[in-house]
């Protein structure tokens, strides 16, 4: 027993005094706890609870897209964006903002829609008029071609698209009852006097008289293709597993450090330089070639597990610069740990779940437009989430090399700010030693 | 003769130190000879080589070799200095001929140029049949020679060894004591540390006693032997001038 004691209170000493790697003890999992919590609690909520942006482009101008987007307007789930500059959105632009990414959904009220929903109004209450000999209200033939338009950004999940549909189709429905019970009410029926609608043929067709249609986002003749659970697993994991080069690139640079052969580099003029850069270039093309690997197992291993192959988008090249910058931003960071970590007993755990922490952060597990808002705007900190929407831009929304130039200037800008810590890091050291 | 080293009034002083490292050291050193530079643990004897071979910058005073400063020169130094750290410092999982052909890129040197040389120094510190051996398969004393050969590939004028020959058995102390006697005579400068005094007396043509980060006294082993007194050898003279007491 008093072996037993003596050896606690020696390991109680030893991590007493490696004040760091007893920091990180508790505090690396306390930042863990703090930020998987909030992340995890979006899955849990309900859409419901959520509140998003929804685009508005209202051709109408009608009585029927006001009572829509009245609507939409009192629930706490949207937040309408129907201008722009203070001018009413136009599709292109509705169509535009979306596939920039940073909108989900978009919903084009066509002109003519209240016409429409009139005119289906007055048809089915001409025809209860019929019944019991009451007036008759204008009315023309029925359209078949009268839709308003939802557009979804491809990345949306199909619950999500599920539940702005039927938000929409409510509020549709609310506005075609107000209409009929006013056609009604010009035809001089009182407000209590019962109609059996409920069953009637007529009376669902004034809800078909302005229906809800999904439309693709992409242009004509293009494929669409929304997330799934490969779409969004492949790219996501994929660049998980790159940051995960943190641990060798550490590891191996305090070994380096520990058997001295670092020492032996320090006294060759201008070798640290060319160690380093062969260093960043080395665990760079690595990390490539691992996102390369994970693209091959996404197009041609799961189609054999039943599930559907990786769709690569229109411009699949584009994707070798997002996985280069992506790769370098990793190694940035491996390189950053590596320099400012003493031993590998602090380096590897911190390593590690600060990797976890950021790919909860950047939507690799939850989307980030799942996320509390506050958690939205730290996701921008995240290089692994400006790397998935770099590739959710190519993969899913069909873009090309074009559309991720900010993406790739915010990585190369991640990677270069770690590079020069890492260089005033390495260069404090030096001194300190002195 | 002109002088290899010159350290002039070198005082350091490390952060959180409570007394200086260096207070004041004179040191000089003839070009083409064997210098030992002794003295007991916190002498200042790695400060010394570190200040030299430009990872450590002094407070004051001055230090050059071969009339380059060692602060503001340090990279026109280095392709000049071979250092040869106490700890093995190679890269433990590759080989010595891998560890070679690395650090010789790094120098400069073609694959060529490399080979020979390693293959030269192989051969002379007996381990050219171990070349193709990872370093941490080695023996203590097969890493202190292969150590020795990384830090020569560029073929230095002037060699610096912290105990070199620290944890080896009598036939591999031998064997690096008996090449360095060799490189010497090549014309190369050579300043070296040990705690073993026979070995000091054995192949140095001068030692310096420092103490306590000062210069203590200079000259040719038997020279300071004789004009000691009682001292029948260099061990005698250093336990003279720095002492009995134990140094932590």
């Amino acid at each position: 027993m008093k072996k037993i004691i003596a050896t606690i209170q020696k390991e109680w000493i030893l991590l007493r005094r490696d004040v760091a790697g007893f920091m990180l003890l508790f505090l690396m999992p306390a930042v863990l706890i703090i930020v998987m919590a909030m992340v995890q609690d979006a899955p849990f909520k309900d859409y419901q609870e959520l509140r998003f942006d929804l685009l508005l482009a209202d051709n109408d101008h009608g009585r029927l897209a006001d009572e829509i987007k009245f609507g939409l307007k009192q629930s706490k789930n949207f937040r309408v964006v129907d201008s722009v500059d203070g001018k009413p959105l136009t599709e292109a632009q509705l169509l535009t903002l979306l596939k920039g990414g940073k909108y989900r959904v978009g919903i084009v009220i066509p002109q003519g829609a209240t016409a429409e929903v009139i005119n289906a109004a007055n048809t089915v209450a001409n025809r209860i008029s019929e019944k019991i000999g009451m007036g008759k209200l204008p009315a023309r033939e029925m359209r078949d071609s009268m839709y308003v338009r939802m557009y979804f950004d491809p990345v949306s999940k199909p619950t999500f698209r599920m539940s702005i549909s039927f938000a929409l189709d409510k509020y549709i429905t609310y506005s075609c009852s107000n209409l009929l019970v006013s056609r009604l009410g010009k035809l001089g029926m009182a407000q209590g006097e019962t109609i059996d609608t409920a069953q009637s043929d007529e009376f669902k067709r004034i809800f078909q008289g302005i229906g809800i249609k999904e439309e693709p986002l992409n242009d004509k003749g293009q494929i669409s293709k929304f997330i799934s659970s490969v779409q969004h697993n492949v790219p996501a994991w994929a660049i998980f597993g790159m940051f995960f080069i943190v641990i060798p690139i550490a590891g191996n640079m305090l070994r380096e450090r520990e058997e001295r052969s670092a020492l032996r580099i320090q006294l060759i003029p201008h070798a640290q330089n060319y160690v380093a850069l062969g260093k960043i270039f080395f665990y760079t093309l690595i990390c490539t070639a691992q996102f390369a690997v994970m693209c091959a197992i996404g197009l041609w291993v799961l189609p054999h597990l039943g599930l559907s192959a990786l769709y690569m988008g229109l411009h699949p090249m584009a994707l070798v610069p997002i996985a280069l910058c992506i790769a370098l931003s990793a190694t940035a960071y491996g390189y950053l740990v590596g320099i400012v970590f003493k031993t590998a007993t602090q380096a590897t755990p911190f390593g590690a779940i600060s990797v976890v922490i950021m790919s909860a952060m950047g939507g690799i597990w939850v989307p980030v437009d799942l996320l509390p808002e506050v958690m939205q705007n730290l996701a921008k900190i995240s290089p692994l989430h400006w790397g998935l929407d770099a590739i959710n831009h190519i993969i899913l929304r069909n873009g090309n090399i074009g559309n991720v130039i900010p993406h790739l200037i915010v990585l190369l800008a991640f990677s270069t700010v770690l590079l020069l810590i890492s260089l005033y890091v390495s260069r404090k050291h030096t001194h300190s030693v002195q | 003769m002109t002088h290899a080293i010159e350290i002039k009034n070198l005082r350091k002083t490390y952060k959180g130190g409570w007394s200086p490292a260096l207070d004041g050291l004179d040191v000089h050193v003839r070009e083409g000879q064997i210098m030992g530079l002794l003295g007991p643990n916190g002498a200042g004897k790695s400060t010394t080589i570190n200040i030299l071979c430009g990872l450590v910058s002094p407070d004051s005073g001055s230090a050059t070799i071969f009339g380059k400063d060692c602060v503001t020169e340090t990279l026109t130094l280095r392709k000049m200095i071979g250092v040869v750290p106490q700890q093995i410092a190679m890269f433990s999982n590759l080989t010595a001929w891998e560890n070679f052909r690395y650090i010789g890129s790094l120098y400069g040197l073609s694959d060529k140029q490399t080979k020979e040389r390693a293959h030269d120094l192989l051969v002379r510190l007996g381990l050219d049949k171990h070349a193709d051996k990872r370093i941490n398969r080695y023996s203590g004393g097969m890493k202190r020679r292969a150590n020795i050969i990384a830090s020569l590939l560029h073929q230095p004028s002037l060699i610096i060894l912290d105990e070199p020959t620290a944890g080896v058995d009598v036939q591999s102390r031998a064997m690096i004591l008996d090449f360095l006697k060799e490189y010497n005579q090549q014309g190369k400068t050579i300043v070296y540390t040990s705690h073993l005094m026979e070995e000091a007396e054995q192949i140095c043509d001068e030692v310096v006693i420092i103490d306590e980060g000062k210069f203590i006294v200079s000259g040719a082993p038997l020279e300071l032997i004789k004009n000691t007194t009682d001292c029948k050898k260099l061990e005698d003279v250093f336990l003279h001038y720095t002492g009995h007491s134990v140094r932590d």
